[in-house]
């Protein structure tokens, strides 16, 4: 019998590992650089607390068997476990709170998808407690500022608003309402073409389709609608947005405004996001995020509720943009010194080199040899692992170095 | 450049005609000696894919390809995530239930609880009967399904009709339909949004047509 990892997940070698770490932690470095703090959360929460509000279904939950008290889930994002920590944990702290995160999720992949993956890796920021366009503009822009970083080829930001789109439906009738609502998400025009709608109804619906492209043509075309104040407000709002951002990037962003960028179920109350390269005929999706000003609420003890906005990126799609360019590790780091003793008498002296070299600097990499090998053997080992120097220690302590060349 | 899949079969040769109204000539897929698989059009603006129907909204589901030309009934029982962009309004059939003509059955509901139906479309025909509260089994086949109640292995089949020859052919007779289906214009979900290639320039070209 052979053991393996179950279907959708995987181990991870040291080159990857070092690939992807090398992702990770200049993402990290970015988000302390402006200010967030990591926080780690429980990977395993109540399924109560990763469904609440409805916007993640059970089904796409890893669950655990029933104990006495509730079943327990894998997480399947990371807002949900955050938000609940941030409103009971950390409640009385000072406002806003900027927080981040590098953690892995899992998903139960849906029935068709044969070995789909389980396990997911992330990173990602929420900025909590924090409403309005300027915070909106600091996570775009964080956002943006990542990917620039790490040198993704062809990105773009796919930017919706579930505000505007909510006012923008309402003048449905709440019974077709629904129905508009998934046709526009799911991308079904023919649906909306081949419905027995009102001409009026009909012609808005079609119409709220087609709305994407350039922020400027979008927003020019939305005010041209007989707008709710709500709607004329956000409107103003998302124009102020795309201005604060286009004056505050040294280049301009890669934005298309898209106002049918919607899940059928989700906590998003304000701008929306993904973020999208397209790389080698392959279209990766690098990440996601946005506003969600009453996830908050669910999980306050008195249903307080406050304003946050944040996004995740998916490290294994910014691994697969990356891999084919030089911008990640090609070889995991070689050690720097083989300390080998001379006879079995001098492997103390041999211990005692070796520490002394890694005390020299805290970067160095020193491997002991572990005998039973002749020296040929050894340099063999040394440039096949691309061990540049070779330490000979005699039982006196002395000791000769060989330089491979390889 | 953009990149569009093409259903081999039935809707061949009215997908190639539509686009070479649009000026994309991929009329080299009909050339019975030509065994390549890829091929960009004369004018190198895009490229096409000659794949099985079922297999163009894989294509277009994956990103290989921005566009796809398939039938309602493949995206019906396949339920990928693409977008559906146009009704193409050709390769017109319906998905219906049949039984041989000389049993007592004239629609579904009469059929046995727990009796054998065979199709090609399993899920379509699973979510039929579940609708209407029958228990069946689905005895799934890849083709030939009129077989089935020919050879006594199944009471009824749930199949593609289009003029119903072959059914009358094989002494079946078809007694319900479950939808009737056209072929589609699919789309690359994130390709569309972001307009890549110009697609939504195709797009708008493809459906002026239609329309017209």
């Amino acid at each position: 019998m052979t053991y393996q990892p179950p279907a959708g997940a995987r181990d991870l070698l040291p080159l990857e590992v070092a690939q992807k770490a090398w992702i990770n932690d200049r993402l990290q470095q970015i988000f302390r650089q402006h200010g967030y703090s990591r926080i780690v959360t429980s990977t395993l929460e109540w399924l109560d607390t990763l469904t609440a509000g409805g916007a993640i279904k059970p089904s796409t939950v890893i669950q655990l068997k029933d104990n006495l008290e509730g079943t327990l889930g894998l997480r399947p994002e990371m807002t949900a476990s955050i938000a609940r920590a941030a409103v009971t944990r950390m409640a009385g702290n000072i406002y806003p709170q900027r927080l981040c995160y590098r953690a892995n999720v899992f998903r139960n992949p849906p029935k068709n998808y044969d070995g789909g993956q389980l396990e997911f890796y992330q990173a990602g920021v929420e900025l909590l407690f924090a409403g309005g366009i300027i915070a909106d503009a600091e996570i775009l822009l964080l956002l943006a500022n990542c990917l620039q970083d790490l040198g993704i080829p062809d990105w773009q930001i796919l930017l919706g608003d579930a505000g505007l789109t909510r006012s923008l439906l309402s003048v449905f009738p709440p019974n077709i309402r629904k129905q508009v609502r998934y046709c526009l998400a799911n991308l079904d025009r023919i649906t909306l073409e081949n419905w027995d709608l009102e001409p009026d109804l009909k012609a808005r619906a079609l119409m709220l389709f087609e709305l994407r492209g350039t922020p400027e043509t979008v927003l020019k075309k939305v005010t041209t609608l007989d707008l709710d104040p709500t709607a004329e407000a956000t409107v103003i709002n998302l124009q102020s947005l795309i201005d604060l951002l286009n004056r505050s990037s040294k280049n301009p962003l890669p934005i298309t405004l898209d106002l049918s960028l919607l899940q059928t179920f989700d906590y998003y109350t304000g701008i929306v996001f993904e973020a999208v390269s397209f790389h080698d005929n392959q279209c990766y999706l690098l990440g996601q995020g946005g506003r969600y000003d009453r996830l908050l609420g669910l999980y306050h003890p008195q249903q307080e509720s406050s304003p946050g906005v944040g996004f995740s990126l998916n490290i294994e799609d910014l691994h697969s943009a990356l891999i084919t360019t030089t911008r990640l590790p090609q070889q995991t780091p070689a050690s720097d010194w083989l300390v080998v003793a001379d006879t079995a008498e001098a492997q103390v002296a041999a211990f005692c080199h070796a520490e002394t070299l890694r005390n020299s600097n805290p970067e160095i990499r020193v491997e002991l040899d572990l005998g039973a090998r002749d020296p040929e053997a050894i340099r063999e080992y040394a440039r096949t692992c691309r061990i540049k120097n070779i330490a000979w220690i005699k039982l006196d302590g002395t000791y000769c170095v060989e330089n491979i060349s390889y | 450049m953009i990149t569009i899949a093409l259903p081999k079969g039935a809707l061949l040769k009215d997908t190639i005609e539509l686009f070479k109204q649009v000026g994309l000539d991929f009329s080299l897929f009909l050339d019975k000696s030509n065994r390549q698989l890829q091929i960009t059009d004369p004018t190198n603006t895009a490229k096409a894919l000659l794949v099985r129907a079922q297999d163009v909204p894989v294509y277009v589901e994956y990103g290989q390809a921005q566009l796809g030309v398939v039938g309602y009934d493949v995206l019906r029982e396949k339920q990928p995530n693409v977008a559906n962009v146009t009704d193409l309004k050709f390769g017109y059939c319906r998905l219906s239930v049949a039984v041989p003509k000389s049993s007592s059955y004239r629609r579904s509901q009469e059929l046995p609880p727990h009796g054998r139906v065979a199709s090609k479309f399993v899920n379509c025909a699973k979510e039929h009967f579940r609708s209407i509260d029958l228990p069946v089994e689905i005895v799934p086949l890849s083709g030939s399904v009129e077989l089935g109640p020919i050879t006594g292995m199944s009471e009824a089949i749930v199949d593609l009709v289009s003029t119903g020859r072959t059914l009358k052919e094989n002494g079946l007779l078809e007694i319900e339909v479950l939808y009737e289906s056209t072929a589609r214009l699919i789309a690359h979900p994130l390709s569309y949004r972001l307009k890549r290639d110009n697609i939504d320039d195709l797009v708008a070209k493809l459906h002026g047509l239609v329309r017209e």
